[in-house]
């Protein structure tokens, strides 16, 4: 019997160093490859979020590169005034006339609204050009603020009322949930915009949302301070109630009277278009076959053996073996000769209706001075508002030529018919007023010189800017460094 | 009868031996419980993640063509009948316990011969549709060894879970893995750790 005993004793204890070494390795999962820290909700500071997602992280700290030019765009920094000092007429009156450079890496989103003249030297919390709402696109913060004050809050007031607020560029929370690392959109501008149209964004799919939270920011967008429940709050809307191509949106605009400013120069009740990339994709052969925004601007990279999506948002023609070489096998020489060539003639047709819109403005001028009355000039005003979004509509999408080159080509093609329309209205109104000649062109072949015509006075803005540099920026960032250092952050003790 | 009343213990130790019977059903019911043995009948891809070596492979198929209409049984087990099933089901996982308890799993996991005569098969029962016109897809593994064709994947390399394959090459994954075995009733009413 003690035998029997003996060795029954023996078969428990192996079972129960099985049961251990079950365990063992069940305790091995609870930290193996386990997040490092507990990333608080809307926590707005990338360096957390990057020690549970390294490579998305170092990636997306790549932006900051700037040593990418192809033909056309890039990420390098330019002068774009400098470049095109047509700009510089076709936005006099403008804030873009003072300074206008091409977009960068979103690691640049915070710095470059600071160092830009357009948001100019504000010294107190309540003064400076600009609203509070230009915040909006510019990084994590935003959704933090927001939902700490609610967006009305958050759309009233100055820039610099959130001087040392706003220190995070474009990162992890404006797209992902914490918890799941799943897209979210946190812009209550597009959420309300599908609601106006009658959609619930929350069930778009994840393949419409890897377009989705990049449309939080790449779309035409207007301050409308006619909003009930909140009047006169530059609140953020998006023109979308009549649809997205450019006949819509005029629609839309030209029904509520809105204007973003009076050209200096002609007189004409302006519109600006605000980067709308996503709305005009929309309409490209690439959309229309299901490719999202991630698809081709963060396709997948593979680095260390690890494959994880990149990151390091740019143009596809700096990564063209992972963007497009994947689904077009033509090879990227190919393809980059096949890209240039429709960016070259949708750049043609751009310049024309470029030049066109400067003369209109010039001419425009012109007949004020020679006495043409405000009914005479009425038509030719809504010409010259009409062209110019549609000049703008296209060129300010980047990347429109390449997204949907015929859009983009026809919107610029009606443009420069409403240009020419114009045009001939002036023609025949300074004929009234008794000039047959040709109106002298001014030369404004310069941005230094084109800026002067206008009436800048560059070396205050200068200046201005300058003394905000020096001493007001250093005080916000002390104020955001004290805020971020009073901020916890929790290593992950597994499940 | 007769042989039955041998193992029957002397009347003074039958109270113990009744225990001790006790104890060692006791240990198995909990070795099953906390291996998740009855989880292994199921299709539920989740129950191949019971061990984490399994993670990449988790991963790379959610993020793969096959991530939302197959699970792993629809390609690594036999669908011929039941009783092929369940026995390759068996087998297979004898297999695979033991080497996860034994610490063998090597850094990179490969099929062996049986699941890649398994995969094939599979691969021709759901996209026999396409293949019709294509001869060159009537192969099964016996064939290929034998040079008279390639198996599937030989061409569809990344399929479903890539071409590079590692314990370690998906670090940051979210995948479905075992939680603790003590059961939320019970835990509910310790104290809370404090962070």
């Amino acid at each position: 019997m003690w035998v029997l005993f003996t060795l029954t004793v023996g078969v428990v204890f192996v079972i129960g160093l099985l049961s251990s070494t079950i365990m063992e390795r069940r305790t091995e999962t609870l930290y193996l490859d386990r997040p490092r820290v507990e990333i608080e909700p809307l926590d707005p500071r990338g360096e957390v979020w990057g020690q549970n997602y390294p490579n998305q992280y170092e990636s997306w700290k790549a932006t900051l590169d700037t040593s990418f030019m192809s033909k056309h765009n890039g990420n390098a920094n330019i002068d774009m005034l400098e470049r095109y000092p047509n700009l510089v007429m076709l936005w006099a009156g403008y804030g873009f006339a003072k300074d206008y450079n091409q977009s960068k890496g979103h690691m640049y989103a915070v710095t470059d609204l600071m160092e830009s003249l357009r948001t100019g030297g504000p010294t107190t919390p309540d003064s400076g050009p600009m609203p509070s709402t230009c915040w909006s696109c510019k990084g994590p913060d935003v959704p933090r603020l927001m939902s700490e004050v609610g967006p009305k809050e958050f759309y009233s007031g100055k820039w610099a009322k959130y001087g040392g607020e706003q220190v995070n560029p474009v990162g992890c929370a404006d797209c992902h949930d914490e918890k799941t690392m799943d897209l979210k959109i946190t812009r209550p501008a597009l959420i309300e915009a599908f609601e106006r149209q009658g959609k619930d964004i929350n069930r778009a799919s994840h393949q419409e949302k890897r377009s989705l939270v990049c449309a939080q920011c790449h779309v035409e967008y207007y301050f409308d301070k006619k909003r009930p429940l909140a009047e006169g709050v530059a609140y953020l809307t998006l023109p979308w109630d009549n649809g997205t191509t450019a006949e819509e949106m005029e629609a839309y605009y030209d029904a509520r009277e809105f204007t973003d400013w009076t050209h200096k120069l002609s007189k004409a009740p302006m519109l600006k278009a605000q980067h709308p990339g996503y709305e005009l994709y929309e309409q490209g052969i690439h959309a229309k076959r299901g490719v999202s925004c991630a698809d081709c601007h963060m396709p997948y990279r593979s680095e260390g053996g690890i494959k994880f999506t990149d990151h390091k948002i740019q143009s596809p023609l700096n990564n063209m073996a992972n963007s497009c070489v994947v689904c077009h096998r033509e090879g990227e020489n190919e393809l980059t000769k096949n890209v240039y060539s429709t960016m070259d003639k949708v750049l043609e047709a751009r310049t024309i209706l470029e030049d066109l819109l400067v003369k209109l403005h010039i001419e425009a001028e012109f007949a004020w001075k020679q006495g043409a009355s405000e009914e005479q000039m009425k038509d030719i005003l809504m010409d010259i508002r009409h062209a110019q979004w549609r000049w703008d509509y296209a060129a300010a999408s980047h990347g429109g030529a390449f997204h949907a080159p015929i859009e983009t080509l026809r919107v610029i093609s009606t443009g420069i018919k409403i240009a020419q329309e114009g045009r001939l209205k002036l023609v025949r109104i300074l004929t009234e007023l008794g000039y047959t000649g040709e109106v002298p062109m001014p030369d404004v072949s310069t941005k230094a010189k084109a800026q002067a015509y206008i009436g800048l006075d560059m070396d205050k803005l200068n200046t201005e800017k300058q003394n905000f540099i020096d001493n007001v920026l250093p005080q916000w960032m002390e104020k955001a460094e004290k805020r971020e250092a009073g901020y916890t952050t929790h290593t992950a003790t597994g499940k | 009868m007769k042989f039955f009343s041998y193992f029957k213990p002397p009347p003074q130790w039958i109270i113990f031996v009744t225990v001790l019977v006790g104890v060692i059903v006791g240990m198995l019911f909990y070795s099953v419980y906390v291996s998740n043995a009855i989880s292994y009948l199921s299709d539920d891809p989740k129950t191949c993640v019971n061990c984490h070596v399994m993670m990449p492979e988790y991963a790379t198929w959610r993020h793969s063509s096959h991530g939302r209409v197959t699970n792993c049984n629809d390609c690594h087990v036999p669908h011929t009948n039941p009783v092929a099933k369940y026995a390759f089901k068996a087998m297979d996982g004898l297999g695979h316990a033991t080497a996860f308890t034994l610490r063998s799993e090597p850094q990179v996991i490969r099929m062996k011969e049986a699941g890649k005569a398994v995969v094939q098969e599979n691969c021709k029962r759901c996209h026999s549709a396409l293949n019709q016109n294509v001869g060159l897809l009537n192969i099964s593994l016996k064939e290929a060894n034998h040079d008279q064709g390639k198996l599937c994947w030989q061409c569809h390399r990344e399929v479903p879970h890539g071409k590079v394959k590692g314990l370690t090459s998906t670090p940051n994954a979210r995948v479905p893995t075992l939680d603790s075995p003590v059961p939320g009733w019970l835990t509910k009413n310790f104290k809370k750790q404090t962070k």
